[in-house]
């Protein structure tokens, strides 16, 4: 094994600052192989030591270099392969994984260097648990958060051509960019959320009208979306449901087990409201208030909209 | 055409028991097909009925996998047969394990054209497994798909990709994994039920396949529950929900969270 280089597979997306992040915290040489433009080559050429280039892919899928990629980094045997957790950057992953017989590991929250060990902490199943894992008997192959675009301040390295012959068989015939509609709970600030507290289905609307107060978001715990559905499935937070991080979270009747907090505990400020005192989620909050969430939420919406 | 359908029967970690030490107890979590695979048999199945091929399910895991229950909440969705691997030697294997025993099965099963897989499993939810599988098989893979039609000779595959849908012409063989609401599954009736004890189950045995050896191993060092949780509350008397109200507006306002 090589141990003086980390691999970063770019799989035609300038966002991927986050796989050279872990690179250099390995303290490697950063090798960048980019299936893709040119152009994405270029900018990821000014944040790593080495860019090998596969061509210009034209109308082939970036997923039909991955067979490419996989031999290119089997020959490296590097310390660490660390891939985006992309569409493009799962495939690219999943031929390295099969070339070298690798668990692909995720959820990674910290990557450490411990005695010629790649180490890594991460969630596992969805978030239940965490998980402090040594790799052993050749690469570690990371799949990581891209996160941003690469920094493309420092001087740029050349880029190596080495052309390569994607599976052949596959076109990109058309993207059709589409409108953008639907829920995005991951961009709103306040979040909403409602769970078993609710008695029924009208009631959601009292739950609506505090998510417009707030100018946020309503979300709800599982068994609103999935046992009762009485609010849509795409809203639900949770270990299945949504992973979200608002400035605010508003949890109205929802007792706070593990499975539900998960999806929300990187939240800055959680407020609850819960007629039960014992209830476990007092203990996940910063501001509670122990009533039923019947006479609490008109108060608090018309507290909000100065009608009180 | 054949068509192998690419499942999990897994549990979900919602009903997962999980110690102060982070140790997770799945004993209570009752398995099931995993949440977004029927999409995938629904995927398979319009597409074998507009062009008259053979719809094959395969799942690999331990030796539990393998239940009457099990194979009736696979063959009632659609399948024409079902091929199993259940064997202990994989409980608790990695995803790159279990994508080589599937890549292994479809080599076995033979004459594949296409792989479907649903978005993500249930229990481990990344998304990665079909994209070794095709990376094992040297195929190609896809996710993100949200149509695919027969098209001439090969197949019309849509994606729902960040930029956008991207619309490919694709020849197989191929991997493809689905989006979670690409389609709504069929819910199976009573007559699925019934005609799915009829329909043939093929076991194959681990060591029949040719699995390569895994290179690369894990250890678990330590484990947590996840930190983060325990926060300090502010607590506001409810006894007049008019004045708790106004506090915690207050409050929010105070702290710059509104």
């Amino acid at each position: 094994m090589n141990a003086s280089q980390s691999w970063v597979l770019v799989a035609d997306d300038t966002v991927a600052a986050g796989l050279v992040e872990v690179g250099r915290t390995l303290s490697t040489e950063v090798v960048a192989v980019v299936a893709g433009r040119r152009a994405v080559a270029e900018a990821v050429a000014h944040a790593v030591d080495r860019v090998v280039w596969l061509g210009e892919p034209a109308d082939v899928p970036v997923e039909a270099f991955a067979p490419a990629v996989a031999d290119l980094v089997a020959q490296a045997a590097p310390l660490a392969v660390i891939g985006a957790t992309t569409p493009g950057g799962r495939a690219l992953l999943g031929a390295v994984a099969a070339r070298l017989q690798a668990p692909v590991l995720s959820g990674l929250g910290s990557v450490e260097l411990t005695d010629g060990h790649v180490v890594v902490t991460r969630s596992i199943l969805g978030g239940v648990s965490e998980h402090r894992t040594g790799v052993e008997g050749g690469t570690a192959v990371l799949a990581v958060d891209p996160r941003a675009e690469v920094d493309a301040t420092g001087s740029p390295v050349p880029v190596e051509e080495v052309a390569a012959a994607p599976l052949a068989g596959a076109r990109v015939v058309d993207v059709k960019v589409k409108e953008h509609a639907g829920v995005d709970l991951d961009a709103a600030k306040v979040v909403v959320s409602v769970g078993r507290g609710l008695k029924a289905q009208a009631d959601v609307a009292l739950l609506e009208s505090l998510a417009d107060a707030f100018g946020g978001e309503l979300a709800c715990s599982r068994p609103l979306a999935e046992g009762v559905d009485w609010i849509a499935k795409e809203r639900y937070i949770g270990i299945s449901g949504q992973h979200i991080a608002p400035d605010l979270y508003v949890a109205v009747g929802i007792s706070g087990q593990l499975q539900h907090m998960v999806g929300v505990r990187d939240a800055k400020v959680i407020v609850a409201v819960n007629s039960d005192k014992a209830a476990p989620i007092f203990a996940q909050c910063d501001y509670g208030i122990v009533g039923d969430l019947y006479d609490v939420v008109p108060a608090l919406t018309a507290a909000l909209r100065g009608t009180a | 055409m054949k068509i192998v359908v690419a499942y999990k029967w897994a549990p979900n970690p919602q009903d997962a028991v999980v110690g102060l030490d982070g140790t997770v107890d799945l004993s209570r979590a009752k398995p099931a097909v995993s949440e977004y695979d029927p999409v995938a048999f629904e995927l398979a199945r319009r597409l074998a009925d507009a062009t008259g091929a053979e719809v094959i399910g395969l799942t690999v895991g331990a030796a539990a996998i393998d239940t009457p229950l099990a194979r009736k909440a696979a063959l009632s969705r659609g399948l024409d047969r079902l091929v199993v691997v259940a064997d202990d030697a994989l409980a608790g294997a990695d995803g790159t394990r279990l994508a080589t025993v599937l890549a292994a099965a479809v080599t076995a099963i033979g004459d594949v054209d296409v792989v479907l897989a649903g978005d993500s499993s249930i229990d481990v939810a990344e998304g990665q497994v079909p994209l070794t599988v095709a990376g094992q098989l040297g195929w190609l893979g896809l996710s993100r798909v949200s149509s695919v039609v027969a098209d001439g000779e090969g197949l019309t595959v849509e994606r729902d990709l960040p930029a956008g849908v991207a619309v490919l012409a694709v020849r197989t063989p191929v991997v493809l994994a689905a989006t979670a609401d690409a389609v709504v599954p069929k819910v199976a009736g009573m007559k699925d039920i019934l005609n799915a004890a009829k329909k043939p189950v093929e076991v194959l045995a681990l060591a029949d396949l040719a699995v390569p050896t895994a290179q690369v191993s894990l250890t678990t060092l330590a484990t947590a529950r996840p930190a983060g949780g325990e926060r300090q509350a502010a607590m506001f008397d409810a006894t007049d929900p008019a004045a708790a109200a106004s506090q915690l507006v207050g409050a929010l306002r105070q702290a710059g969270a509104l």
